[in-house]
C-alpha cells in the first residue's frame, strides 16, 4: 500500500509547506501527489465525526473531500427531532449523577450530526465546568444543552449565554457575586481560560472585571440579577475606564487581539494537531477571520477543508470517549452506555467531570501503561461474544452486510475500517496471514481479530 | 439450525414440566429409580398438565404476540412459530394436543455432582414420542451433512436400548414411552443400567431422598430435591452459606441460613390448592439449640407472636415480622461479627438522636417484638402535582412498651433526623422539609413536607415530592411513614386493630403479602423510567426496551396475590409461598411516549 520512501518524501514536502498559511488554509484539492484516499476519508471522519462505518467511508470516497465535508457540516433533517428526543431523555435522567453522561454517550454513538457533538465536546473541554463542583446533574444537563445549541454558532453568543448559566456560576464560585465582595476567580477564569488566555491581563483588570460581573446570584437553580448588588462605579479594565457591566466586559474582551488567536489555537489543537504548536503567523488568517464575528461554524469549515487538516493524519491521540465511540460507530451498533460511562471514567474521561479547571489535558496525558491496558480491555469487552456489553458489536454481521463474509475478506474489511492505510503493507499482510492461519473460523476469531486491531498503537491515534 | 431451534423449543418446556413418572405405560417405574444415587438435584413433577394447562391458553399466546413489538422479537417469534408449524405437520397434531400427549406422563430431571444431567420424559402417546424423536434426529442428520459433519449423528446399542448422539454433549434413547436425554453417553448408560437393575443404587432408594419425599408428601404436583451434602461441596454454594452475614439478612432470615448449613437435604414441594400454586420447603436442617438466630425470632411468652398484616387503602405489600430487636442487637457479635465495627457510626448517630440513651436496652428494648412494614400506592395532591418517578409510600409500624415516656423521646429523635436532613440539603442549596403537626382520628401526628414547587407543569415534578415523612403515635403504636397519607391510613388501621386485638400466631415468625394488581400498577406508572433505564443499561433500541419491559410488566401482571410465610416446623425452618395467578388479557400495555 505505501512505499516508505514515498511516504518520507511526501512528508518532507508537506513539512516545508505547512508553515505557509496561504497553502495551509487553502481548500484541499486532490491531485496526483495527494489523492483522495480511504486514509484521508477515514481521517476526516475520525477527527470531525467521531468515526465512521464502512458505508460512510465508501460514500465519502465516492463523494470526494468537498462534498464529504459539506455533508458533515450540514445537518440531516432528522437531527432536530433526534436532539429533542435525547434532550428529553437527558432531562428525565437528571435524578442520578450517572444518568445524564450515559445518555450523552448514547447520543454520541447514535447522532446523525456528529460534527455538532464534536464541537460540543470541544467547548465542554474549553469551559471545563465540572459536576464535581456543581453537584447538580440537572444544572449540568442544561449547561451541556446550551453548549450544543451554540456549538456551531457564534462564540460571543455562546459566551454571553453561559454567563447566565447557574452551572457556570456555581462551578466558578460565583454563586453569590455581590458588590461588597466581587468574585475574582470568576473574572480570572473568564479572561484566562475562556477568552484572552494566560498572561494577557493584569490584576487590576481582574479586579475591574470582577466588579463588572457583580449582581448575579444563583438562587433555586436559577441565575438572577439583583441590581443593588451590582457595582456601578467606574472601573478600569484593559486600558479602558467606565461604568462597565457584563455586556461591556464581554465586548471589550472579544475586541482584544489576543482573544481570537487563543480560541483558534484551541480549535487547531482539537481538529488538526496536538503534537505541533503552530506559530502565530500560521493561525493569523484564521484568527483574523474569526474575529470578524466569532462564527465557529465558519472557522470549523475552513479548518476541515484545508490542506493542513488533510496533512495531519494520526497526529492526535484519541480521547477515551473518541476511542470507544469510534469503535462502536464503526461497527454500527449501540451498547449499554451506563457501563460505558463508568469504564471511560476509569480511563480518565468522566464526561461530566473534567479533572481540572483547564479541562482534559489530552494528548500524551491520555496514555500510560495503565490506560493502554485499560483501553485494550475495554475493546475486548466491547467486542466479546458475551459479557458486560452483551455482544452488541458484531464484526461478522458488518462483514456480511458489506458482502465480505468470507474469512479473509472480513478480516481485510476490518483492517481497512479501523486502520485504513495507516499500517505499513508488510504489517497488514502479517496480520492477515496470522488471522488466516487461525485454528477455526466464524464470528469468534473475527471478534478477537477486531480486538487485536483496536489494541494496536495506530488505533489510539486520530 | 432446525435441530437447535427444536431443542430450544422443547427443552424449556421440558424443564418447566418436571413430572414424576407414575408408571403410566408399560409398567415403567418412577424416573427417580433411574437417576443416580448421588444426584445433587432432582426435579420431579407429577401431573404436569395441571401446571402446564394455563400456559396453553390462547389468551397467553395472544399476549406474548402482542408483547413482541420490535423487529427482533417479531422475527424470533416467527422463527418459533415456523418450527412449531413444522413439528405440527410432522406429528399430525396441533401443538397444544402434542404437548399434552408428549408430556402428560410427566418427567424428571437429575443433576449429578460431576455435572452429568439426565432428563426423563414420559409421554402419553409413545408413537408420537418416537415420531418426534425421529423427526428431530433426521433434521440433525440433514444439518450435520450440510455442514460437512455427516458422522456427527451416531447410534449404538447399549444393553437392550439404542443410544443416539446428535452432538458431542448430547445422548438420548427412547425406552417404551420414556425419552431419556442426557448431556453425555456415560450418564445415559448409568440410567439404562439402573433400568435393568431394580435393586441398583438409585436416588429413589437413597435415605435422604426418601426422607425428603416423605416430608413433601404424595399430594405434591412437583418436587425439587437438593442433596445439601453434595451441594455444599460446590464452591459458590459453600461461599454463599459461609459468607459474611449482614445485619439485614440476619434480621429477615433468622435461623434459615444456619439451618441450611447443617442440613443434609432440602426439598421444595409444589401443590395446587383451590386455584393457588403453593410452594413449600422442607429440610432436616436446624439451627443449634440455644442459637441466637432462633431466640430473637421466636415467641418466648404466651400472647406473643406474629401479628397479621395491616390493611390499608392501596396496599401493595405488607411484611410482618416477629423480631425481638433487643435480643437481635444484643447478639450482633454472634450474628454478624464481621460487621460490628461498621456499626460504630450507626450507634454514634443513634446516640445523638436519642440523646445518649443506650441503643440496645434503652431504645430497642422499648419495642415489642412485632414489626410491620407496609408499602402502599400514593395519592398525590393534584394542586401540587405528580412526580415524574412515582414511588410508593412505605411505613414501619411498631409497638412501644412505654408509649407515654418513650414516645416523646422517639418524637424528639425523629425531629432531629429531619433537621439533620434539612441541614444537609441546605448545604447543597436544596430545599428542606417544613415540620408541622396535624390531627387524624383524634391522634396528633407530626409531618414534614416540601413547600410546593413553583413549576406550573404539575405532571412531572421533582422526585422529592414523593416524600412527606411523618410520625404518629396512636396508643402504644409507633408509625414512621414516608407520607402523611399512609400515616393517616395506618392510624385508622391500628385503631381498628386495638379495638379488636388479633390473636398473634405462634406458628410463623415472618409473613409477606403482595398484591399483584397494585404492584403492577406502580410498575406501570413508572414504565417510561424502566424503558429508559433498559435502553442505557443494555444499549438496545427503544422498541427492544419496550418489549423487554412489556414482558416484565406482563409477568408481574400475572400475579394476583402472593403470600410468603417463614415458620419453624419442629425446629426446622420452613418457607411457604402461595401464589394466586391470573392469565393476561392479551391487551397491550399503554405506551407513554416521551414528550
Amino acid at each position: 500500500m505505501r512505499d516508505q520512501a514515498q511516504i518520507d518524501g511526501r512528508a518532507a514536502r508537506l513539512q516545508n509547506r505547512n508553515g505557509d498559511p496561504s497553502w495551509a488554509w487553502a481548500p484541499y484539492r486532490p491531485d496526483a501527489e495527494r489523492p483522495w484516499t480511504l486514509e484521508l476519508a477515514a481521517h476526516l471522519y475520525r477527527r470531525a465525526a467521531l468515526g465512521a462505518n464502512w458505508g460512510e467511508l465508501q460514500q465519502a470516497l465516492a463523494d470526494g473531500p468537498e462534498a464529504a465535508v459539506g455533508k458533515l457540516l450540514h445537518p440531516k433533517p432528522e437531527t432536530t427531532a433526534f436532539n429533542q428526543a435525547f434532550d428529553a431523555y437527558e432531562n428525565a435522567a437528571t435524578g442520578s449523577d450517572g444518568g445524564v453522561p450515559a445518555w450523552w454517550l448514547r447520543r454520541l454513538i447514535q447522532t446523525p450530526d456528529p460534527v455538532l457533538e464534536q464541537m460540543t465536546l470541544l467547548w465542554h473541554n474549553h469551559f471545563a465546568i465540572t459536576n464535581a463542583r456543581v453537584n447538580n446533574p440537572a444544572m449540568m444537563c442544561r449547561y451541556v444543552h446550551l453548549l450544543r445549541r451554540h456549538a456551531l454558532g457564534r462564540f460571543d453568543t455562546l459566551l454571553e449565554s453561559l454567563l447566565d448559566e447557574p452551572a457556570v456560576l456555581v462551578c466558578l464560585g460565583a454563586r453569590a457575586n455581590r458588590k461588597a465582595r466581587p468574585n475574582l476567580d470568576f473574572a480570572r477564569a473568564l479572561m484566562e481560560r475562556f477568552t484572552l488566555g494566560p498572561g494577557q491581563f493584569s490584576d487590576q483588570d481582574v479586579q475591574g472585571a470582577a466588579r463588572a460581573l457583580t449582581g448575579w446570584f444563583v438562587s433555586q437553580d436559577e441565575a438572577r440579577y439583583i441590581p443593588r448588588e451590582h457595582d456601578s462605579a467606574p472601573k478600569k479594565f484593559l486600558g479602558h475606564e467606565g461604568d462597565f457591566d457584563r455586556k461591556d466586559l464581554l465586548r471589550l474582551l472579544l475586541e482584544q487581539p489576543a482573544t481570537a488567536p487563543f480560541l483558534v489555537r484551541k480549535v487547531y489543537r482539537w481538529f488538526v494537531s496536538e503534537t505541533v504548536s503552530p506559530p502565530d503567523a500560521l493561525l493569523a488568517p484564521l484568527a483574523a477571520d474569526f474575529a470578524k464575528d466569532f462564527d465557529a461554524g465558519r472557522l470549523l469549515e475552513t479548518v476541515l477543508r484545508s490542506n493542513l487538516f488533510f496533512s495531519s493524519c494520526r497526529q492526535r491521540i484519541k480521547s477515551p470517549v473518541l476511542y470507544a465511540v469510534s469503535l462502536i460507530r464503526g461497527l454500527e451498533a449501540t451498547v449499554g452506555t451506563a457501563r460505558l460511562a463508568s469504564d471511560l471514567a476509569d480511563l480518565g474521561q468522566d464526561l461530566f467531570q473534567p479533572p481540572t479547571l483547564k479541562g482534559w489535558a489530552g494528548g500524551q496525558c491520555w496514555i500510560n501503561r495503565f490506560t493502554l491496558l485499560g483501553r485494550a480491555r475495554l475493546a475486548e469487552d466491547l467486542l466479546a461474544g458475551s459479557g458486560p456489553y452483551g455482544a452488541r458489536l458484531d464484526p461478522s454481521a458488518i462483514a456480511s452486510k458489506y458482502g465480505q463474509s468470507a474469512p479473509e475478506a472480513a478480516s481485510r474489511l476490518l483492517l481497512n475500517l479501523f486502520l485504513d492505510g495507516s499500517l505499513p503493507e508488510e504489517t497488514r499482510q502479517a496480520l492477515l496471514a496470522a488471522q488466516a492461519r487461525g485454528p477455526d473460523q466464524g464470528p469468534e476469531p473475527l471478534r478477537r481479530f477486531a480486538a487485536l486491531l483496536a489494541a494496536l498503537p495506530e488505533s489510539h491515534l486520530a | 439450525m432446525i435441530l437447535k431451534k427444536a431443542l430450544s423449543v422443547c427443552a424449556p418446556v421440558l424443564a418447566v414440566l418436571a413430572v414424576q413418572a407414575a408408571g403410566l405405560a408399560a409398567g415403567l417405574p418412577p424416573a427417580s429409580r433411574w437417576a443416580p444415587e448421588d444426584a445433587a438435584l432432582v426435579v420431579e413433577v407429577s401431573e404436569p398438565m395441571a401446571l402446564l394447562e394455563p400456559l396453553l391458553s390462547p389468551d397467553l399466546a395472544k399476549a406474548m404476540t402482542a408483547l413482541s413489538t420490535n423487529q427482533e422479537s417479531t422475527l424470533k417469534l416467527q422463527q418459533l412459530q415456523g418450527i412449531v408449524a413444522y413439528l405440527e405437520l410432522q406429528l399430525g397434531t396441533d401443538w397444544r394436543a402434542g404437548l399434552r400427549a408428549l408430556l402428560g406422563g410427566g418427567f424428571a430431571f437429575a443433576l449429578e455432582p460431576g455435572g452429568g444431567t439426565l432428563l426423563s420424559v414420559d409421554a402419553r402417546d409413545e408413537k408420537m414420542l418416537r415420531q418426534l424423536e425421529e423427526t428431530v434426529r433426521q433434521s440433525a442428520v440433514g444439518q450435520a451433512s450440510a455442514q460437512g459433519r455427516a458422522g456427527q449423528v451416531a447410534s449404538r446399542q447399549y444393553r437392550d436400548a439404542t443410544l443416539w448422539s446428535l452432538a458431542t454433549n448430547e445422548a438420548h434413547a427412547v425406552v417404551d414411552n420414556r425419552l431419556l436425554l442426557a448431556n453425555g453417553p456415560a450418564t445415559l448408560e448409568r440410567a439404562l443400567d439402573l433400568r435393568l437393575e431394580p435393586d441398583g443404587k438409585c436416588v429413589a432408594s437413597a435415605p435422604l431422598y426418601q426422607a425428603a419425599r416423605q416430608a413433601v408428601g404424595r399430594d405434591a404436583r412437583a418436587m425439587v430435591f437438593l442433596n445439601m451434602q453434595k451441594l455444599r461441596l460446590v464452591a459458590k454454594v459453600k461461599e454463599a452459606l459461609a459468607g459474611d452475614a449482614n445485619p439485614l439478612g440476619a434480621l429477615l432470615l433468622a435461623d434459615t441460613r444456619e439451618a441450611l448449613c447443617q442440613a443434609n437435604w432440602l426439598a421444595l414441594g409444589v401443590y395446587l390448592d383451590e386455584g393457588k400454586l403453593v410452594l413449600k420447603t422442607f429440610t432436616d436442617g436446624q439451627a443449634p439449640a440455644g442459637a441466637k438466630t432462633v431466640a430473637f425470632a421466636n415467641p418466648l411468652n404466651a400472647g406473643e407472636g406474629l401479628l397479621p398484616p395491616l390493611e390499608v387503602t392501596g396496599r401493595i405489600a405488607c411484611l410482618s415480622l416477629h423480631r425481638d430487636l433487643r435480643e437481635f442487637y444484643a447478639a450482633k457479635d454472634e450474628l454478624f461479627p464481621e460487621r460490628t465495627s461498621g456499626l460504630v457510626f450507626f450507634e454514634n448517630m443513634m446516640g445523638i438522636f436519642f440523646s445518649g440513651i443506650e441503643l440496645t436496652e434503652g431504645v430497642l428494648g422499648e419495642t415489642w417484638p412485632d414489626i410491620r412494614v407496609v408499602v402502599a400506592a400514593q395519592r398525590y395532591d393534584a394542586a401540587i402535582g405528580t412526580p415524574a418517578a412515582q414511588m410508593p409510600a412505605f411505613a414501619a409500624v411498631l409497638r412501644l412498651r412505654h408509649p407515654q415516656a418513650f414516645g416523646e423521646i422517639v418524637e424528639e429523635a425523629w425531629q432531629k433526623a429531619v433537621g439533620l436532613a434539612n441541614f444537609t440539603r441546605g448545604q447543597q442549596a436544596l430545599p428542606g422539609l417544613i415540620i408541622d403537626r396535624a390531627s387524624h382520628g383524634g391522634v396528633k401526628y407530626t409531618l414534614s413536607y416540601f413547600r410546593p414547587p413553583g413549576d406550573k407543569n404539575t405532571a412531572a415534578i421533582d422526585g422529592r415530592y414523593n416524600y412527606r415523612p411523618s410520625l404518629a403515635r396512636p396508643g402504644d403504636y409507633l408509625i414512621l411513614s414516608s407520607t402523611d397519607g399512609l400515616a393517616q391510613d395506618l392510624i385508622d388501621a391500628v385503631q381498628k386493630e386495638a379495638a379488636s386485638p388479633p390473636t398473634p400466631s405462634q406458628a410463623a415468625h415472618s409473613t409477606l403479602e403482595i398484591d399483584g394488581a397494585r404492584l403492577h400498577a406502580i410498575l406501570l406508572a413508572n414504565r417510561e423510567e424502566f424503558i429508559r433505564k433498559n435502553m442505557v443499561e443494555k444499549g438496545g433500541s427503544r422498541e427492544q426496551a419496550e418489549t423487554e419491559t412489556g414482558f416484565l410488566m406482563a409477568a408481574v401482571g400475572c400475579l394476583d396475590r402472593a403470600v410468603l410465610t417463614l415458620a419453624r416446623q419442629n425446629a426446622h425452618p420452613q418457607a411457604t409461598l402461595e401464589l394466586k395467578l391470573k392469565m393476561p388479557d392479551g391487551k397491550p400495555e399503554k405506551t407513554t411516549a416521551m414528550k
